[in-house]
């Protein structure tokens, strides 16, 4: 009997599964002045007003034109299709004046009506646009249009931020939703194919020129391929075939700096995090000796304290990430607090206040009062390398504490069903991606009736006194109009957070990016959409040549 | 056949040296599969660590070789198992009524039908989260053994109906043997099929831990285990920071081709 029936194939999966790099397929032929990069998953919309993943927002960036624009490099909204625009002092309305010939990609005229009917379209809850919710009141607003380049929008109340809430919302052609087809942004959607690329071509009627009067954009176009795999889209962009990396990971930034030293780039801390926290749901079905450790902010601040963050930082990131101890990361200037004070990596310190609690060492072995031994599984998904590093880095750094830590990995649906459903774990691990810099966008984590409020979700009332000050502070600086006092309030949530540790936040990881050497006009930031936030004045050098420029 | 007999027990031989191998060097003082030096990181070879250290700074032969004994006793408790099993269904099902026996193999076409990998993954997902590492691997084995006995049941029926129409058992349950008795002469007879049936099993289930170790989803850290350290192959970045990188996957193909060289032709 012969069993290569078994092993020629088994011996093929593995290899296939684990050696992925050789049979990565082309990319598409680049036509004259276009420039190409990855999309990880096709978008799941054109239509401007209903987009709710990254890779259609990143369309609609490159394809819309906005009234107002967020530049990702100064932090300031600027304005784009409108040449002015202002506030008034109560914040409830806001003035729009267009700039004068501006005309949609098909050479049709833009004026207010048409800005009018896109504004009222994203309102609307027939659209369903996620954009809406950021109006907090949408059903109370209220649009006029005076003449065809003045806009007039009337808000029920004011709204933190809300200029940055129209960088959001593409102006269509009233009475003619395109999904991207007919523009006012820099590109219009030219070609798509599912599982294949996004082809996006030159707006000839786009209406931003440079300081030498020459037209905008300079690229011709733009192709984004669907390619989910980084080893392909490593070895496409060192052959060329790409022209930015925008997510690099972080093994991956020494193997590239090696080749091409000058295509990638370090940005440092991201806005992202990566922490883990304690269930300390009440209803979690675990027993009542665990639910009271993790309720127990001794026995949280030992595990952070004993945490060794910058080996985190060197090991899971390569040297990639910086070690964080809150939830705003220091890339975010305005909002992160350097004062507040944090507990310190002391592994002694740790032990101490765990025996002042009441732990107890039984040999090598932490047990609290009741003769408990400590242990417990810190969940995180499975397919991330640098997250199950972190996490057995973190149950070698526990058992120094006579902590016994068990890792598991989960798929994402597994995972998610415990997480939000069930409740039955102990410890996680995973990551945060912030894409905003305002702290509002981070309520629904910090309320304590917010289902996403992971380690004790949808309480009814807040369960602790620091929870009741946070969901305070974070009102506070949801509504203040005053800056100071929004700053104040996000400072003491920090300090409290650093103090209570419902989230022990490990690692910022760090920006990388990789740049073609052939590109001209790339200002990283760390902000969404990384290096293509000024696509108008992006180009390739045979790009330029191509077009006449 | 005895150029045949000759190689297997070389493979057999060979396959108990990386055995002793693997044991003196989980075995030796000192040695440890868990222990991080966080200073030697993706290190090459050197006079603590001769095969080099993984992205955690864990010594990768003490890890290798306890994986390979892992692997190994595991595939082969669990082949045992499933032959056992097999054998038991089979015979069972062969020396009942005809409609006991079709019902039987209907449930193992059903059993082959299920896709093993989603069964397992749920089976992972599904244990308790405080599960230790030797716990979930002894698990793993045992759910893989649960799912590999239906092809090997359907084989063994098919030897035990030949042999329930063999003219000398006919012969001997009408003088009278029955129960036990008919078991203990059957199953010495069915031994030259349960044997190749254990031996093609043990590979089997080998690759079928380190494809689920692969996805991340076999045995839990810091327990070494062949699918966690493949899991490294997967990215070409680390392929270039040092060759012993590829010391899990030449071993485990040479365990593999020395348990085809024992099987092949038994």
């Amino acid at each position: 009997m012969r069993i290569s029936r078994v092993l020629v194939p088994s011996v093929s999966t593995i290899l296939a599964a684990t050696i992925t790099v050789a049979c990565a397929g082309q990319a598409a032929p680049r036509l004259p002045g276009e420039l190409a990069w990855t999309i990880g998953y096709d978008p799941k919309t054109f239509d401007p007003a209903k987009v709710d993943d990254q890779a259609s927002e990143l369309v609609r960036y490159l394809t819309g034109g906005v009234l107002l624009r967020f530049n990702r490099s100064t932090q300031k909204v600027e304005p784009q299709l409108a040449e002015n625009w202002s506030l008034s002092p109560d914040g409830r309305t806001l003035v729009f004046k267009l700039r004068g010939g501006l005309q949609f990609s098909d050479g049709s005229k833009l004026t207010s009506r048409d800005a009018a009917w896109s504004i009222k379209r994203v309102l609307s809850p027939e659209t369903g646009a996620p954009t809406a919710e950021e109006f907090i009141s949408p059903a109370g607003v209220t649009l006029e249009t005076p003449d065809e380049r003045t806009l007039i929008v009337h808000l029920p109340k004011r709204v933190i931020g809300i200029g940055k809430v129209f960088d959001e919302i593409a102006i269509e052609p009233a009475q003619r939703p395109s999904e991207g087809r007919v523009t006012a942004g820099p590109f219009l959607v030219a070609d798509y194919r599912r599982s294949q690329y996004v082809r996006l071509r030159r707006n000839p009627h786009y209406f931003a020129r440079d300081n030498n009067g020459v037209q905008l954009p300079f690229a011709t176009g733009i192709r984004l391929d669907v390619v989910d795999n980084h080893e392909q889209v490593i070895r496409l962009f060192e052959h060329g075939e790409y022209d930015v990396i925008d997510n690099l990971p972080p093994d991956y930034f020494g193997l590239l700096k090696q080749k091409a030293p000058g295509a990638v780039r370090d940005l440092g801390a991201s806005l992202n995090t990566e922490q883990m926290w304690f269930n300390q749901a009440p209803g979690a079905p675990l027993a009542e000796w665990e639910k009271s450790w993790f309720r127990s902010q001794a026995f949280r601040v030992a595990v952070s304290r004993s945490i060794h963050r910058t080996d985190l930082a060197r090991i899971a990131y390569e040297g990639h990430a910086t070690p964080a101890y809150s939830f705003i990361s220091p890339a975010n200037s305005v909002w992160y607090d350097r004062t507040i004070t944090v507990p310190h990596e002391d592994t002694e310190a740790a032990k101490a206040s765990l025996f002042r609690a009441g732990f107890r060492m039984n040999g090598s072995v932490l047990t609290d009062s009741a003769g408990h031994t400590v242990k417990f599984s810190i969940l995180t998904n499975a397919g991330n390398a640098a997250r199950m590093k972190m996490a057995t880095l973190i149950q070698e750094d526990l058992k120094s504490l006579g902590m016994q830590v068990t890792v598991v990995a989960l798929d994402f649906p597994a995972l998610i069903e415990r997480l939000m459903h069930t409740q039955d774990y102990e410890a996680c691990l995973l990551g945060l991606e912030n894409v905003d810099t305002e702290p509002n966008a981070m309520m629904n984590l910090w309320l304590s009736s917010s289902p996403n409020h992971q380690w004790d979700p949808s309480e009814k009332t807040p369960a602790t006194a620091w929870e009741a000050e946070i969901d305070k502070q974070i009102q506070l600086q949801a509504t203040s109009p005053a800056p100071q006092v929004r700053k104040a309030a996000v400072d003491r949530v920090q300090q409290i957070v650093a103090d209570q540790q419902p989230f022990i936040y490990l690692v910022y990881p760090n920006v990388l990016k990789a740049i073609s050497p052939q590109l001209r006009g790339v200002q990283p930031t760390i902000l969404t959409p990384g290096l293509v936030w000024n696509i108008e004045a992006i180009s390739r050098d045979e790009g330029r040549a191509a077009a006449g420029r | 056949m005895a150029g045949r007999l000759k190689s297997r027990i070389m493979a057999l031989g060979l396959l108990a040296c990386l055995v002793l191998i693997a044991i003196a060097v989980v075995a030796a003082p000192g040695a440890s599969f868990s222990a991080q030096d966080r200073e030697q990181l993706l290190a090459g070879t050197s006079t603590h660590h001769p095969t080099g250290t993984d992205a955690l700074g864990r010594d990768r032969m003490v890890r290798v070789g306890a994986a390979l004994l892992l692997s190994l006793a595991g595939a082969v408790a669990a082949a045992a198992l499933t032959t056992m099993a097999a054998a038991a269904v089979g015979t069972i099902s062969a020396f009942s009524h005809a409609y006991l026996g079709s019902l039987a193999m209907l449930v193992c076409d059903v059993f082959l039908a299920l896709p093993w990998l989603f069964l397992l993954m749920m089976v992972r997902s599904a244990l308790p989260l405080t599960t230790s590492p030797a716990h979930s691997a002894a698990i793993t084995f045992l759910v893989l053994a649960a799912l590999g006995w239906p092809a090997c049941a359907r084989a063994v029926y098919r030897g035990a109906i030949d042999l329930r129409n063999a003219e000398w058992l006919l012969q001997a349950r009408a003088g009278g043997l029955h129960g036990r008795q008919i078991a203990r002469h059957v199953l010495p007879n069915l031994m030259p099929l349960l044997l190749p049936q254990f031996l093609v099993s043990v590979p089997a289930f080998v690759i079928a831990e380190a494809n689920l170790g692969a996805l991340g989803l076999g045995i839990g850290e810091p327990l070494p285990s062949w699918g966690g350290m493949l899991l490294e192959l997967d990215n070409s970045a680390m392929l270039v920071r040092t060759s012993w990188i590829y010391l899990p996957i030449a071993l485990l193909i040479l365990v593999l081709l020395l348990l085809e060289a024992i099987a092949i032709e038994v």
